[in-house]
């Protein structure tokens, strides 16, 4: 069973206005088909306006589908939406919580709406070292690191099979984002789910297993980081000494150029035939520049723009 | 109905509540005292004037006879206005307030249905109101006993006028309960239905002083309450099955609209 599963799911808006002057419908999401696998942390990628919001909407019932479906936890999103989030934890982007109540209230309020015991609070709130006396104090006075800390306490404190989290580490400092991401690792050898949203691209490889990128409401890569990482066009810059060696034709390598005794190209994928094709050059450096995820996303946007 | 949220709605109103019900509870202590201080000898004078005579009856209540009196705190500008704090403010900021602070979204996200939430905040607000309605009510009680006139008063009738100010008040949230599940912003969910309650209030006042208008009274939501012919001789059933069916129309709307829509994140 897979914890999201979503076939040509779309949502349009109509457009505003009388008749006359009316604006054109927009088109939030295209035809988005993604499987989330139980127990992996599942990145959703994409920049603002892509889709990312509206399709955690979706999922949550907050939309309602233009066509297509979706399943969350082998639950229908349009029928079960309620029985969806009985079983998920949501951690909105820039959450808003109610200002006049305590931290320990917001917490306490929040566990009764879901009906469940908090069986993690206690640890989570040691974990995003959260004071009692800071627990104590009204929402209102809080800074915005300690808001997400108590967003990300409400979104995992009843122990969900499956978090749903936009952008999980806004506001929060570089110590307390390596306690998340570690919260994230144990949720995972829990056997939990993670399905999250982010603009941080570090973040995302480094702690995710897959990733969808979206552009303009449509799906345009959907992949284990590795594989991606791996498709993605790297550059290499090689020192000579001595003969220029011949690399046209060498498979995943492209854009070769010779300039004094510096040979640069790009490398797409394997490095393997690379390094065979370099066999009895000799070399005075060899510089193969590491994938990012950055980089491969922005070669998705990339060729959006040249198009 | 959700319990915790029950009980949550109750909390984060409880100082309001306790506000609008001192200012009603003192509201209804004003008429009696002043009927019996002033009420016959003001009336003679005010009766002698012809133009005095038709502004005293304003709000369709003859404020110097005692039922008149009572009657008129019912349906008197300050009570509209601490009513309407409960009536009209209290489901503008629970639905349409709350997701336009982006906290209707956290209590969302929790295993509760939107009618769910719907209903529970109209039942709590069905209480609210029905509280402080009471409490107007046995303060003008209380204070007609105290100044000596609890005899002319008819208790039966007095629970009767309760009721059909209870089913006023209701049909007023119920109204914008309706408005606010389709709105993301609190203030037009605030403003559109107090600008109606304020244009029909305006349109039965000044039609009840202005003979030549009075037809135009009847068609306000205000003329069904006859607060005074209510104590006098109790309500009439189609005013109170008017205002019932108010409160389920307007109701119906919402709770049909509420889970249809769709709310996009808060901007």
């Amino acid at each position: 069973m897979a914890a999201i599963l979503t076939e040509a799911l779309t949502k349009t808006y109509p457009g505003h206005g009388p008749a006359w002057r009316r604006s054109a419908e927009i088109r939030a999401l295209h035809d988005l088909s993604i499987e989330v696998h139980q127990g992996e942390i599942f990145g959703f990628l994409g920049p603002n306006g892509a889709g990312k919001s509206t399709t955690i909407r979706l999922l949550l019932g907050f939309l309602h589908a233009s066509s297509g479906s979706g399943r969350v936890l082998d639950l229908d999103i349009g029928r079960q939406s309620e029985d969806i989030r009985r079983r998920c934890g949501y951690l909105p982007g820039g959450i808003a919580l109610y200002d006049t109540m305590t931290g320990h209230e917001q917490l306490r309020y929040l566990s009764e709406l879901d009906g469940q015991e908090s069986l993690l609070r206690g640890e989570l709130i040691e974990r995003m070292e959260l004071s009692e006396r800071d627990l104590r104090r009204q929402v209102r006075d809080y800074s915005r690191g300690m808001r997400q800390k108590i967003g990300i306490i409400q979104a995992f404190q009843h122990d969900p099979e499956l978090a749903i989290l936009d952008e999980p580490t806004e506001g929060l400092d570089p110590l307390m984002q390596r306690s998340f991401y570690e919260l994230l690792d144990e949720r995972k050898r829990a056997g939990r789910t993670i399905f999250l949203s982010s603009h941080i691209l570090s973040e995302v490889e480094r702690i995710c297993d897959r990733v969808a990128i979206v552009r303009k409401g449509e799906l345009v890569a959907l992949s284990d980081i590795a594989e991606l990482l791996r498709r993605h066009r790297r550059r290499v810059e090689i020192r000579l000494d001595g003969r220029v060696p011949r690399l046209e034709g060498v498979p995943g390598v492209s854009a070769v150029s010779v300039t004094d005794d510096i040979l640069t190209c790009q490398l797409e994928g394997d490095p393997t035939p690379l390094v065979a094709a370099l066999q009895g050059y000799e070399l005075q450096d060899l510089l193969i520049e590491p994938a990012r995820l950055e980089e491969a996303f922005m070669e998705y946007y990339a060729e959006d723009t040249s198009r | 109905m959700n319990g915790p949220l029950f009980r949550h709605t109750f909390r984060s109103n409880a100082i309001k509540l306790l506000l609008v019900g001192a200012g009603l509870a003192l509201m209804g202590v004003i008429m009696p005292v002043m009927f019996a201080a002033f009420g016959k000898e003001v009336g003679a004078f005010v009766q002698s004037v012809p133009l005095l005579d038709q502004l005293s009856d304003f709000g369709e209540a003859d404020f110097f006879t005692l039922s008149g009196s009572v009657a008129a705190g019912f349906t008197h500008p300050f009570t509209l206005l601490l009513l309407g704090i409960i009536a009209v403010a209290f489901p503008a900021l629970a639905i349409a307030g709350e997701r336009d602070k982006g906290t209707l979204e956290v209590t969302l996200s929790r295993p509760i249905s939107r009618n769910g939430l719907l209903l529970t905040l109209f039942l709590a607000g069905l209480i609210f109101i029905g509280i402080l309605v009471a409490v107007l009510m046995v303060s003008s009680i209380i204070t007609t006993y105290a100044v000596g006139l609890g005899h002319e008063l008819q208790l039966a009738n007095t629970v009767q006028l309760w009721l059909v100010a209870w089913l006023l008040f209701a049909a007023f949230m119920s109204l914008t309960f309706a408005v606010s599940v389709g709105s993301d912003r609190a203030a037009p969910a605030f403003g559109i239905p107090a600008t109606i309650i304020l244009l029909s209030y305006l349109v039965w006042a000044i039609a009840s002083i202005w003979p030549d208008v009075r037809w135009l009274g009847e068609y306000t939501v205000f003329h069904l309450v006859k607060a005074q012919e209510t104590l006098d001789d109790g309500p009439a059933t189609a005013d109170v099955l008017i205002l019932l069916g108010l409160s389920v129309v307007f109701m119906g709307i919402a709770l049909y609209r509420f889970p249809r829509r769709d709310l996009p994140a808060p901007s």
